[in-house]
């Protein structure tokens, strides 16, 4: 899966979490100044491109990683690199 | 307002004791209910702590009911109801049926219940699921059932309001003694563990792996925990009438909301300082007035700051001359229990002269830093106690219970 | 403190329509609710009928937003709260400035979403659970999203008593008004239509026809009668101390004069401690009104089809009122139970029927028990002049609640 199959897939996420048509997510949306996101739902999508993508992120981490998932591309980064990370192909 | 309420009966099913007395010794030690789960398998969780009730029998206490079809927290709701009747010295069969109501909150009901109905769907055996699913889940039966159990015909109402159902149940009974619609209330809340609770907090990272330290600098979360706690509330003049013993007297409560966010408190606190006006208002006294106030105190890093925000808006300079503690520290959140336990809490300040610690208090936090009674409990006179509750929902309640003088 | 309280506002959302004089008018035209059920499979509930909202879309009465942190039971419950507020005039300005308070009666609140929750859970592990569909696991979610949704920041409260929820939220919201606690609130109930509690109460045997051999009675009152189907919707009115609705200069519909709530402790296995229990709040009812049984001019009965319990509420109700002569109507038969929200649908219709003067008739009825035979009297539209109503309404197990209204459309 390259990065823009990544990408489509995280905005549809982000789509089903909000209602927000994919059209209106910009790759460089910030989920709490653009979209309007609170906590809960960054935390949902966290959850399930966590799922969707296997990246199996312990909980441990998962409170930092939040922190740092500003944008659309920062989630789209944490996709890629953790893959890349595990050798993960496709 | 001309009727004024007193509690006179506490009954209590806690991880550290069933029976206020049991429980009064407990939690003046500071002993902890926190556990390794046991009804169900945690593996794959991050986390495998709580405040499980272990060793509970239903036996003595659920007698004239079906005790095979009704959940957990009703078992445990009928266990304390009766305890707080014994500990009021009244005889179930001597009730005035027609006038005695029940008042009670909880946040989940019987989930066990419909664990055991998703058990089945799951396993593709739908048709296995139990006739007495409809008539043991809903929670309005965990009031129901205490009312059949000790046959009371009165008002019965469930307030399913989360974190702050037991003071929504309480402050209610009192209304209704209020207003002349029963001679004695028995009111409080029942929560038990589940599986959907646990997993809920744990994916919302709230729950924290060891112990529960609420207003400590490095506090992790809560700790998901379950019990039952009821008081027995009557008229003054009826409870002087029968010579009982009285624990304290409902001064005021006070109940808003937030409308802010579903699981995460107002970023100023402005519900909560209204509740807790509302309630000072009510009961006619200030905040310098206060001896004692039972926290909210989860233990997780957002509420215990908002509180202590909260509390200072409220309380200005006399915030810090009072001690304030969380028995979450103890017993982690029972959920709809926790409020009616803790108004049994602040019933028991008031009539011993004694303030139960916050325990697993290690370093303190700067943005928190008021007197919250570490790790020792103490003994000091407590005139008026507040207890404060924060729900899921953002629904806030504060109940002011004070001192019986006459 | 002892302030009157007055309705100046109204808003269902209904299998048969999302107005009241729509809901009303429908009943009247002898229009049911009941119809296949398109939300879920009902091939293990010998595809039995219930009442389903069809189509239910939040966005024609809430706007083009994000509804995902609302599920089914919030989004009906927001919608109808949306037009009882607008049909009052409270605008969001107003909300903003006063504390509007939000009573919210409910069997189940979000039950659906409770058990999907789980079960993803058993599929995928607990790792996967969705965070936002646990915010509303809990019993009172939609009324913590409601008030967020509507500015609501006075008392916040879930009542939660079975099939007489909202009509106990409606006595609960009376008392805060009453007693000063609070000027004014939303009170209702929302039932959402879901596999688990309609299948529940298949296994229990409580649904109409899910006796083997019986085709489905779920008329009240009828001799005929097996059970009851299941519905849904959201109904709510809008409560305010009487001086201040009339400082604002609002009109008023009705006025809630008083209430009486019990319990049947036999849990309805013992038919002369039910009819007590239930004739106990209907007596309290009328003298928390200060009114005598023979003023009211008509009844609004919880009755649903069940066997046992509309027995038990003829019974009591005969203890009371002269069913002979004062009409009785049964909203049931034509909207199925919507459970925690048919008190408060029986309120709002109660209100359209006093505007109409008229009782709308339980047009299914053949015949009825010998013992209250009368209430066949019931089975056409009645035309009645209304000035004081009787709302009655009971849940399975026997949580009762009476509610005392007056007509005070001519002050």
């Amino acid at each position: 899966m390259d990065t823009t199959e990544i990408r489509t897939q995280i905005k549809e996420v982000i789509a089903n979490a909000t209602s927000i048509d994919v059209a209106d997510i910009a790759d460089n949306s910030s989920f709490e100044d653009d979209l309007g996101l609170d906590s809960l739902t960054l935390l949902e999508i966290a959850v399930d491109v966590d799922h969707i993508f296997k990246l199996n992120i312990p909980d441990e981490e998962l409170s930092e990683r939040l922190q740092h998932l500003r944008t659309v591309q920062d989630s789209v980064d944490l996709v890629v690199n953790h893959r890349s990370h595990k050798n993960v192909g496709v | 307002m001309d009727t004024r309420v007193v509690i006179t009966g506490i009954g209590l099913v806690t991880s550290i004791g069933i029976g206020r007395e049991m429980f009064w010794e407990n939690v003046l030690s500071g002993k902890s209910g926190i556990s390794e789960v046991e009804s169900f398998d945690t593996s794959a969780y991050s986390v495998h702590k709580g405040g499980e009730v272990k060793g509970f029998s239903h036996g003595p206490f659920v007698k004239n009911i079906d005790s095979d079809h009704i959940g957990r927290a009703s078992q445990f709701a009928i266990a304390a109801a009766r305890l707080a009747l014994e500990d009021a010295g009244v005889a179930p069969d001597d009730i005035n049926r027609e006038a005695t109501g029940v008042s009670m909150g909880t946040t989940s009901g019987e989930p066990n219940q419909i664990e055991l109905f998703d058990d089945c769907c799951v396993a593709d055996e739908t048709n296995q699921v139990s006739p007495y699913f409809i008539s043991s889940y809903p929670c309005h039966y965990i009031a129901g059932h205490v009312a059949a159990e000790l046959s009371l015909m009165g008002s019965n109402m469930m307030i399913p309001t989360a974190c702050a159902a037991g003071s929504f149940a309480i402050s209610h009974a009192c209304d209704i003694l209020r207003n002349g619609r029963a001679q004695m209330m028995l009111a409080g809340g029942a929560d038990s563990f589940s599986r959907i609770t646990y997993s809920g907090f744990a994916r919302l990272l709230a729950i924290a792996p060891d112990k529960c330290q609420p207003f400590d600098k490095n506090r992790k979360g809560m700790m998901p925990g379950e019990g039952s706690s009821m008081v027995v509330l009557e008229p003054l003049d009826l409870a002087l009438e029968r010579g009982a013993t009285i624990y304290a007297e409902v001064a005021g409560y006070g109940l808003s909301c937030d409308a802010f966010h579903m699981t995460g408190g107002h970023p100023k606190g402005d519900g909560a300082v209204r509740a807790m006006e509302q309630a000072l208002a009510e009961s006619g006294t200030s905040p310098d007035d206060i001896d004692y106030i039972s926290a909210h105190g989860t233990g997780t890093k957002s509420n215990d700051f908002h509180e202590t925000v909260s509390v200072k808006r409220v309380f200005n300079k006399a915030a810090y001359d009072t001690p304030i503690s969380s028995i979450k520290s103890m017993l982690g959140h029972t959920m709809g229990a926790a409020s009616a336990i803790e108004a049994a809490v602040c019933s028991l300040a008031v009539y011993y002269g004694q303030i139960p610690p916050t325990i697993n208090y290690e370093e303190p936090d700067p943005d928190c830093d008021l007197d919250y009674v570490p790790n020792e409990s103490r003994q000091q006179k407590v005139r008026l106690a507040m207890s404060n509750a924060y729900a899921f929902g953002g629904t806030n309640a504060s109940l002011i219970l004070k001192a019986y003088e006459g | 403190m002892n302030r009157r309280v007055v309705v100046t506002g109204a808003g269902i959302i209904s299998p048969l329509g999302d107005s009241p004089q729509a809901v009303f008018s429908s009943i009247c035209e002898g229009r049911s609710a009941l119809g296949d059920v398109t939300l879920f499979s009902t091939d293990l509930m010998d595809g039995a009928q219930a009442g389903e909202i069809k189509d239910f879309l939040p966005q024609p009465y809430l706007g083009k937003k994000n509804f995902r942190p609302l599920d089914r039971t919030g989004r009906l419950t927001a919608a109808a709260v949306q037009m009882t507020l607008d049909n009052s005039g409270w605008t969001v300005e107003m909300r903003e400035e006063n504390l509007v308070g939000l009573i919210l009666g409910t069997m189940f609140g979000g039950l659906h979403t409770i058990a999907e929750f789980d079960r993803l859970g058993l599929t995928a592990g607990p790792k996967f659970v969705k965070p936002l569909d646990f915010a509303n696991t809990v019993i009172n979610a939609a009324s913590g999203q409601t008030a967020i949704w509507h500015t609501l920041r006075g008392v916040n409260s879930t009542i939660s008593t079975g099939g007489s929820a909202s009509l106990q939220a409606l006595a609960y919201g009376m008392d805060l008004i009453r007693s000063g606690r609070s000027d004014v609130l939303v009170s209702g109930g929302t039932d959402e239509l879901c596999f688990e509690s309609m299948y529940g109460f298949y296994r229990a045997g409580m649904l109409a026809g899910s006796i083997s051999g019986q085709s489905a009675c779920s008329t009240p009152f009828d001799i005929q009668r097996n059970g009851f189907a299941t519905s849904e919707g959201a109904a709510f009115t809008l409560l305010e101390d009487h001086q201040f609705a009339v400082d604002r200069g609002v009109s008023t519909q009705a006025e809630i004069l008083g209430y009486g709530s019990g319990y049947d402790y036999s849990q309805g296995k013992d038919e002369n401690i039910a009819v007590k229990a239930r004739a106990q709040a209907i007596q309290v009812a009328l003298d928390d009104a200060r009114l005598t049984a023979d003023q009211i001019d008509i009844v609004s009965a919880s009755a649903n089809g069940s066997k046992l319990n509309d027995r038990y509420e003829a019974m009591a109700l005969l203890r009371c009122i002269d069913l002979e002569n004062v009409p009785v109507m049964a909203v049931k038969s034509s909207l199925g139970d919507s459970l925690g929200a048919s008190g408060a649908m029986q309120v709002v219709l109660l209100i359209e029927a006093m505007k109409q003067s008229l009782s709308p008739g339980i047009q299914t009825m053949s015949k009825a028990d010998p013992d209250f035979s009368m209430l066949e009297n019931n089975i056409q539209n009645r035309p009645v002049e209304i000035r004081y109503a009787l709302a009655n309404a009971v849940s399975a197990d026997g949580n009762c609640c009476a509610v005392v209204l007056k007509n005070i459309s001519d002050e």
